[in-house]
């Protein structure tokens, strides 16, 4: 029963990739909300569990995307090597952003991320012979997962596609869920609680800090590789700012603090977003109350929403250790 | 009586600093509060002020209960805080400084000011950060008049500066004193204090110790051992 | 009889802020098993003198030696390692996290290599959980294990906050003022707190009260714009007349008109 507790989240994500494809007709729609989901993911670990505001997501995103592109086209590597490498130079670029940007605190750091994010957009602009400039690397394929010559599971169809990413996007978030709730985890969470404190009872705040950007980097990477091989094109404006905000929005939605709170963030935005821009263009706007109102009351975000949900049905949802806004609601 | 607080009570978040401060100043009196690091000094001049809101207790000034209204409110009605390290507008020249302060009704004008600080007038278009302490201190008391203060209190105006222009703003106090002001002066320099105050309170662990008359305080070295020194044996 | 060798030794530390000096050239010997006090005046440079040994700020001159090895090149989270520990003046927990998880972190603190651990559960490391468990006991907070640290009581918070420093079982604790802010009672308990540490660890104090100071010191430091005044059994300093005129007296500033 213990155990069913600690791997409540990852089944309930589990469940989701179960329920997306009946909710949801196009098979790359639902690619989509997982493939953003896990780069919440990688977001929620600096926001929520490290208490880093990165505005560079979109760095990770996008060079993962590049790098799962050039492996397939140029490298002809197959699937898992290919994104593979994604999360090594996602984690790789991650280490050197993060080195940078954890030398200052607050609002500069938050700054340096945003100015990392731009120039990285520009490198990636200018040098068109690795990443195609404007128009970004095309054609883009994507190879069946085979091992030793034999078709594991093919990709062809975007539902087959799909089953393919809900595996990897289970697998992953089993995997943080593990890190999150193990010591690593924890001391995380004294960082982004009470950085002096931490380190005045031994922690190297700067080795976590790095740490944790590493692991953002690697899943963000990861997404940025599968959604190319979803689109088939490793775009300009993966690594642009705007996929920056976006998944940043996402998890603030979502609710930081909990795993979970991201998938649901990132499945709201990707699928109301689907929905509402083809109802009404400004769509964008209803995004931004959601997230003035979360900030001003609903500061556990989505997930909040669904556990107040909860305890009106009469189910107590276990606190989460790493919830912070207990406490305020409280003390106002 | 001017100024009166009644069983005061402060914190900062949990810490209880003021716990249970009563006092009262008269119209025209200097009164020092006294005291080790820690006692809660400060605290209670800005719990007078209106910076930190008295959580119980009351402030009365001119008959009114003070206690929880906006510091800017209080300040408008006439007490003043000068607060330790001065915080004078370091962009703006001495005489901006001051007319950024001035209030036309006041019996405090720029000349008056200009006569009690001659050095103010010799700088006033210095930078006000490029004054020395003393003239920074000198700057910052002379802007509390500006306002036509009806209350003064003054947060160690002395601290860190060489002797020779203490005695000068000791000098300049006792002025201001001669004008009729009330004023309250947290100071841990014991010479300052007893030159200047008719009363002295001292303040331990949050609450009022010891109240004496100037002549009787002068005489009461067990009284300064035990709360402002180390030997409590007293 | 042979001087018993010091278990931490400040020689000749200074620390300077551009042309300020706010702790110049102090050399000090604290014994082990003591409670060792660092009293002053305003502005005397003793929470720059403990930011300095601690690490929490970097020393600008001078040696520090812990059992006669040298950390003062070594940043605050190292000197952890090395057995040194310390409370602050203003509060200073995990406010979202439980009373227990604040203690079992700060026990972690003293390996903090086995906290990188991405796969093992915090639980599994069993000596950092047992400390946390024993310090409960001593710090009088099972009641509240499981509370945030944000909900408890100032005079709660204070003891976690000693407890944090505890947690490490370091060497030498350093406490600055651990009784600020609070009633009578809350003092009492600290008092005894404090006493208590002197049998597993050394400790360095500040503290305004005086009632404390002179109660429970063994050695007292007055300290005075940055130098040591005088140092010696509580007895000896409240008849010294030098610690008097500086606490009494117009030390800095002064004269009259």
């Amino acid at each position: 029963m213990k155990y069913f507790v600690h791997f409540r989240f990852t089944l309930l994500a589990a469940l989701v990739t179960l329920l997306l494809p009946l909710l949801v007709g196009s098979g790359s729609l639902a690619t989509e909300v997982l493939i953003f989901a896990l780069a919440a993911l990688g977001c929620n670990l600096l926001l929520g569990y490290t208490g880093l505001l990165s505005f560079g997501q979109g760095i990770f995103f996008g060079i993962g995307s590049y790098t799962t592109g050039l492996a397939l086209l140029r490298l002809q590597a197959p699937l898992l090597p290919s994104l593979l490498l994604a999360m090594l130079i996602g984690a790789a670029v991650a280490l050197l952003v993060g080195w940078f940007a954890i030398r200052q605190r607050g609002t500069y750091f938050v700054m340096l991320t945003l100015a990392f994010a731009q120039m990285f957009y520009f490198l990636a602009y200018t040098m068109k012979d690795l990443t195609g400039g404007d128009n970004g690397l095309l054609d883009v394929p994507r190879p069946n997962l085979s091992l030793f010559g034999h078709t594991m599971l093919a990709t062809t169809s975007p539902w087959q596609y799909y089953s393919f990413v809900a595996i990897v996007f289970v697998l992953v978030f089993w995997l943080l869920q593990r890190v999150v709730d193990s010591v690593l985890g924890r001391t995380l969470l004294a960082v982004r609680d009470n950085e002096t404190r931490a380190a005045a009872v031994g922690y190297d705040i700067t080795l976590l800090k790095l740490t944790a950007f590493v692991i953002s980097g690697a899943v963000t990477g990861l997404a940025g590789g599968l959604h190319a091989m979803m689109t088939g094109v490793a775009p300009l404006s993966n690594i642009e700012y705007h996929t920056s905000e976006a998944i940043l929005i996402m998890t603030v939605i979502g609710g930081t603090g909990n795993l979970f709170a991201s998938v649901l963030g990132a499945s709201f935005y990707v699928l109301i977003g689907n929905w509402l821009s083809t109802l009404w263009p400004r769509w964008l706007m209803l995004l931004g109350f959601l997230l003035i109102g979360v900030s001003l009351y609903l500061h556990k975000g989505l997930f909040g929403v669904a556990q107040a949900l909860l305890r009106k049905f009469g189910v107590r949802p276990a606190a989460d250790i790493a919830d912070t806004t207990s406490v305020k609601e409280q003390h106002p | 009586m001017i100024l009166k607080l009644d069983a005061v009570h402060a914190y900062y978040d949990k810490s209880h600093i003021l716990q249970g401060i009563s006092l009262q100043v008269d119209a025209g009196e200097v009164v020092t509060l006294l005291g080790r690091n820690g006692a809660g000094k400060t605290t209670t001049l800005k719990s007078i002020v209106g910076v930190v809101a008295p959580r119980q207790g009351q402030v009365w000034f001119e008959g009114d209960n003070i206690a929880g209204l906006p510091a800017h409110k209080i300040a408008a009605r006439g007490v003043c805080l000068v607060p330790e390290h001065r915080g004078i507008f370091k962009l703006l020249t001495v005489e901006e400084n001051l007319t950024m302060a001035a209030r036309k009704e006041a019996a405090w004008q720029l000349q008056d000011i200009y006569q009690i600080f001659p050095r103010l007038k010799e700088r006033r278009k210095n930078g006000g950060g490029q004054l020395s302490g003393g003239e920074q201190q000198m700057l910052a008391i002379a802007r509390a008049l500006m306002t036509h203060p009806k209350v003064l209190m003054l947060d160690e105006p002395v601290e860190g500066l060489a002797p020779v222009i203490v005695d000068e703003i000791v000098a300049q106090i006792k002025l201001i004193k001669a004008t009729g002001m009330s004023i309250i002066l947290v100071e841990q320099n014991l010479q300052v204090c007893m030159q200047l105050a008719d009363r002295h309170y001292i303040v331990e662990q949050g609450r009022i110790v010891y109240s004496a008359g100037n002549a009787e305080f002068l005489a009461d070295d067990s009284a300064k051992d035990r709360y402002l020194g180390v030997n409590l044996a007293a | 009889m042979s001087k018993p060798t010091p278990i931490l030794s400040a020689r000749h530390v200074s620390k300077r802020y551009g042309k300020f000096t706010a702790v110049n050239d102090i050399s000090l010997d604290i014994l082990p098993g003591t409670v060792h006090s660092v009293i002053g005046p305003n502005g005397a440079g003793k929470t720059t003198l403990f930011h300095t040994l601690t690490g929490s700020t970097a020393i600008s001159a001078g040696s520090i030696l812990v059992e006669g090895e040298e950390v003062a090149h070594l940043p605050g989270y190292k000197r952890v390692r090395k057995g040194l520990a310390r409370s602050f003046q203003i509060t200073s927990l995990f406010p979202n996290l439980s009373v227990r998880e604040n203690l079992r972190l700060a026990a972690q603190g003293t390996r903090p290599l086995q906290a990188l651990n991405p796969w093992r559960r915090p639980e599994r490391l069993r000596a950092a959980c047992d400390s946390a468990e024993q310090l409960l006991v001593r710090l009088n907070l099972q009641a509240v294990a499981e509370r945030l640290a944000a909900e408890l009581s100032h005079g709660q918070q204070r003891r976690l906050e000693v407890g944090m420093a505890m947690a490490g079982q370091p060497k030498v604790i350093f406490l600055d003022e651990p009784t600020s802010g609070m009633g009578i009672d809350d003092i009492g308990d600290m008092k005894r707190l404090i006493h208590s540490l002197r049998d597993t660890t050394t400790v360095l104090l500040i503290e305004h009260n005086m009632d404390i100071v002179m109660d429970i010191s063994d050695q007292i430091t007055v300290m005075q714009q940055g130098q040591i005044l005088a140092q010696g059994k509580p007895a000896e300093i409240r008849s010294d007349e030098r610690v008097r005129r500086a606490y009494l007296g117009s030390m800095i500033t002064g004269g009259k008109a």
